[in-house]
């Protein structure tokens, strides 16, 4: 993938120039709570940003699991705003509507529940597949699991008063 | 005052352009000249030969030579006319090669009109020439090295050595500084105390060197060549004539323990002491804030050498000289919270490492966990603790810390094969002669590399733990550990700070002391006759220290052998009936040498005559001796004389870049309009606002000046004096009416020809737009109607 000035001008702009100065220590990665889970780490995240590689750095699912807790920040020897650049990517990412896996399941939850009043879970895992594949095989060997113990219900069950549902949550998103 | 002209034909490096015989007329027919002559080498022994005869038959008392640069054959000509018996101070050149004949090459008749100015320019001023005469002071012979670290014990020595006296200050009971406190040294693993133990002996032997330990400098007043200091030394409670160094008899008895300090925290003293038993002086000390007073040592003493009732002596110097050698302090590692120095027992610093590892040091040699006392198996050390980290305002690499922690790794690996050792760093930098062999040995003894900034260390039951990302396979890691040895950075000694005042140093902003040129002169000060050596000056190894200390040496040995300072007389000097003892002239010195002892005095010995006090000066009392006031103005009138071209420039240059950066422009033929008649001075502070606006006022167009670049300022800071003047006499210019943009700073150094030619033709451009100066005025006369006609005529100074 070629190098993509732009996209490293716009994190600059965001996240501040100093992220040039980064010596690439890992002290951000290191202080890190979520830093088990995360990959690539928050410090390889950094390099993407300066080498300019545009698709690394914004579809992972590093960006959607740092809880800002500003570590990183606090203890960064070139004094970069890690966070800060995280920040960026995630605002980059909305604007390239690329969505990370917990975003995308948020959705389909959220609909059926407008659709329903509560979860059919044969369908959400179906539609999470479809939209979002890379994350729903990791849940197929735990469903393949459950299916035969009967513990997905197949059916589609609707509840009353669905209107009044619809109601409560149209009225939350709102806010 | 007859005066002689003699216009140089430089083969044809100057006749090939510009018209020699019509600027010897043109010569002859200004006010004062009595002989005008063009020579085809004024510098060669006839052309000189000439100019003597002619002092002879026509008793020509100054002399003006138009040529070269002055920065090229200036001395050439003092010293011919100083030979015919004249002054050499009454000589003025015009440079019409450099800045004229070479840069203006294809087009001969306006190069020659400027030519015709800048000789005009350099007659009127050489009619204002006064002979000068070059002053020489008695200077004291001796000098102060403050500090008796590695640094300031070799400067002490090779002083003393070449028959300086000197004073070798010292704030702690002992000389020797941190290198006498270390275990081996890198990178070839000898003895520290063993090298440096005979030199603190030789300091303390040697009949020129006179030792004054655990004291402090309070004052420094006078210049170079005459400082006097006042300091004075604090009582250490044992008679240093007495004490035979024994220790035992005193000590034994002592009831109060306090950590050492010279072991960093790790081992205990008595309140009783001797720093090391390679001390030197080699005498006790009583440290009055742990002393409770019961006497026992008094008792103890055979040689009745513990004396309770001394008091602080105040000592008094006068020295040609001083050499600041005051060192580094640790930086204090709990200041890094995230890795619990000073909480968990096991995390230790490096230098707390360098005493376990010294054979005389509070264990002996051997390594162990603090917690325990056990000889620790599994060592973790961390680099940049307290250097190049921004969040402790320490930027900088230590420099030394790498190969220290490589040496200590290497020294540990050898004592005990078995125990793993690990080094987290970031960069390892083994620059210098042997380091990086260094570095290829400890991998060979198997010491483990991370590639990892440790972000934490915690603490579990009795364990210590490092989390980090091992940056070179992306995992971030929990590792247990022994022992984690912080690798402490450098930082200036604090107490320097007070000194670095007292003698009005400057400080970088990495807060140790700045040298005078960041490159060509490592080991002085701004100051005259101040020199600062070893890590006052930054962090450095010990070669480099004693190097410094030896070239400071060297420079004072330079300053002072003959006894006495012959002044360059290019100083300022106060007409005492106009000064108002505003002190504004005391700020901006930036050396210091002027004082208010009303009125204001100049210190001529420090002065270095850039002049910007000359221009500061609101009453004009301070003039300066060489460019004064009179002659520059006398400069900026022969220039506007004739204003035979459009737009006309008057460019004030400094001597030490833009001016050299305008003959660069000549010896690279680099070619530009001909519309600049430039003025020397010696730095961009000189350049009084009254100077801009008689040029202007008297029809020039425009106004530049140039100096050297932001920082780089010969004189320190002169050329932000400048820019803060520019930018007020551009509000003042809006004022009366004027376009602000007549007037232009610029910056260049002296390897910048094509920079100044490129803002010269930029500024023409610039004044061609705005039109010839009134233009404006004009303007607004028309839109502001007939009503409100306020001129700018008249509005000079």
């Amino acid at each position: 993938m070629a190098a993509d000035e732009e996209f490293k001008q716009e994190v600059l702009r965001l996240a501040g120039p100093e992220v040039l100065t980064c010596i690439q220590c890992g002290t951000c990665s290191a202080s890190c709570p979520t830093a088990h889970l995360m990959k690539p780490s928050i410090r390889r995240l950094v390099k993407h940003c300066l080498e300019g590689k545009k698709e690394e750095a914004l579809r992972n699912e590093t960006i959607w699991l740092c809880t800002s807790c500003q570590l990183c920040t606090v203890r960064c020897p070139r004094g970069i705003r890690p966070k800060a650049v995280v920040t960026a990517l995630k605002e980059l990412a909305e604007r390239e509507k690329i969505k990370g896996k917990d975003q995308a399941y948020e959705e389909l939850f959220q609909r059926q529940i407008k659709d329903y009043g509560r979860i059919a879970e044969i369908l959400l895992s179906g539609e999470f597949m479809f939209v979002f594949p890379q994350g729903a095989l990791q849940s197929m060997e735990l469903g393949l699991e459950m299916a035969p113990k009967g513990k997905i219900k197949l059916a589609v069950e609707k509840i009353r008063g669905r209107d009044e549902v619809r109601r409560i949550m149209e009225e939350l998103g709102k806010g | 005052m007859p005066l002689g002209v003699y216009v140089c034909h430089c083969g044809l490096n100057i006749a090939g352009v510009l018209n020699v015989e019509e600027l010897k007329s043109f010569a002859l027919k200004l006010p004062g000249v009595a002989v005008a002559r063009d020579l085809p080498f004024s510098c060669s022994d006839i052309g000189q030969e000439q100019i003597q005869k002619d002092i002879a038959e026509y008793k020509l008392d100054r002399i003006v030579v138009a040529a070269c640069s002055p920065r090229l054959h200036e001395p050439t000509f003092r010293r011919a006319i100083a030979k015919a018996g004249l002054n050499p101070y009454m000589l003025e050149m015009a440079n019409i090669r450099e800045q004229c004949s070479w840069v203006h090459m294809d087009q001969p008749a306006m190069a020659t009109q400027k030519a015709k100015d800048l000789i005009r320019m350099a007659v009127a001023k050489a009619a204002l020439l006064q002979p000068l005469e070059q002053e020489s002071i008695p200077v004291s012979k001796d000098v102060l090295v403050i500090g008796g670290g590695v640094a300031g014990i070799a400067a002490a020595l090779d002083l003393a050595d070449a028959g300086l006296h000197v004073f070798l200050v010292e704030r702690r009971p002992t000389i020797g500084g941190h290198m006498a406190l270390l275990t081996d040294v890198f990178p070839t693993n000898d003895c520290s105390i063993c090298v440096l133990g005979p030199k603190m002996s030789e300091v303390f032997n040697h009949p020129d060197i006179t030792l004054i330990t655990y004291a402090e400098i309070l004052n420094i007043e006078g210049s170079v060549g005459n400082f006097q200091v006042t300091g004075h030394r604090r009582a250490r409670f044992v008679d240093e004539k007495l004490c035979k160094g024994c220790i035992n008899e005193c000590a034994s008895v002592c009831p109060v323990e306090v950590p050492n300090e010279y072991d960093f925290g790790i081992g205990k003293r008595k309140a009783i002491y001797i720093p090391y038993p390679q001390a030197v002086p080699l005498v006790a000390c009583v440290d009055p804030k742990a002393c409770i007073g019961c006497a026992r040592c008094v008792e103890a003493c055979p040689a009745e050498a513990v004396k309770f009732e001394q008091q602080p002596q105040e000592f008094k110097l006068n020295v040609g000289a001083i050499i600041v050698a005051t060192g580094w302090q640790p930086f204090d590692a709990t200041r890094k919270e995230e890795y619990g120095f000073g909480r968990y027992r096991d995390v230790i610093t490096t230098l707390q490492m360098e005493r376990m590892l010294n054979a005389s040091g509070p264990t002996k040699g051997d390594v162990v966990r603090p917690s325990t006392g056990e000889i620790a198996k599994s060592i973790a050390i961390l680099q940049c603790v307290g250097s190049r980290d921004a969040t402790v305002g320490n930027i900088y690499c230590s420099r030394i810390c790498c190969m220290a922690s490589l040496k200590n790794a290497q020294l540990v690996k050898e004592k005990y094969p078995e125990t793993d050792v690990t080094i987290y760093y970031i960069d390892i930098r083994a620059c210098g002669e042997g380091y990086e062999e260094f570095y290829v040995r400890a991998q060979k003894l198997g010491i483990n590399f991370v590639r990892a900034r440790v972000s934490r260390i915690d603490r579990v039951d009795k364990d210590i733990y490092l989390i980090f990302e091992d940056t070179q396979t992306g995992e971030v890691k929990r590792v247990k550990h022994d022992l984690a040895v912080l690798s402490v950075g450098l930082e200036p000694d604090q107490n320097a700070e007070v000194l670095g005042n007292l003698l009005g140093l400057s400080r970088r902003p990495d807060r140790f002391f700045e040298i005078a040129h960041p490159k060509m002169r490592p080991v002085e000060a701004h100051i005259d006759g101040v020199f600062i050596a070893g890590c006052a000056s930054g962090p450095k190894e010990i070669p480099i220290s004693i190097a410094q200390g030896s070239a400071a040496a060297a420079k004072a040995i330079k300053l002072l052998h003959k006894g006495e300072l012959e002044l360059e007389p290019t100083s300022a000097y106060v007409d005492q009936d106009l000064c108002a003892e505003c002190k504004i002239c005391v700020e901006v010195c930036p050396k210091k040498a002027i004082s208010v002892k009303s009125p204001a005095y100049v210190d001529e010995a420090a002065c270095k005559g850039c002049g910007s006090c000359a221009a500061a000066c609101p009453k004009d009392a301070i003039n300066m001796r060489l460019f004064s006031d009179e002659q520059i103005l006398a400069q900026v009138r022969a220039a506007t004389e004739e204003t035979s071209e459009f737009p006309l420039i008057v460019a004030f240059l400094c001597n030490w870049c833009s001016y050299g950066a305008a003959d660069l422009a000549g010896t690279s033929r680099i070619q530009y309009p001909t519309n600049a008649r430039n003025i020397r001075v010696m730095c961009s502070a000189r350049v009084d606002p009254s100077f801009v606006l008689e040029a202007l006022r008297r029809g020039a167009d425009g106004v530049l000046i140039a100096g050297c670049r932001l920082g780089e300022c010969h004189y320190r800071n002169g050329n932000y004096q400048a820019l803060q003047r520019v930018n007020v006499l551009k509000g003042v210019l809006e004022k009366i009416g004027l376009d602000p943009g007549r007037v232009k700073i610029v910056w260049c150094a002296a390897s910048e020809g094509e920079i100044f030619a490129r803002d010269l033709k930029e500024f023409i451009a610039e004044l061609k737009a705005m039109g010839p100066i009134g233009t404006e005025l004009e303007k607004t006369k028309v839109e502001a109607g007939d009503g409100k006609e306020k001129t700018a005529e008249g509005a000079g100074p």
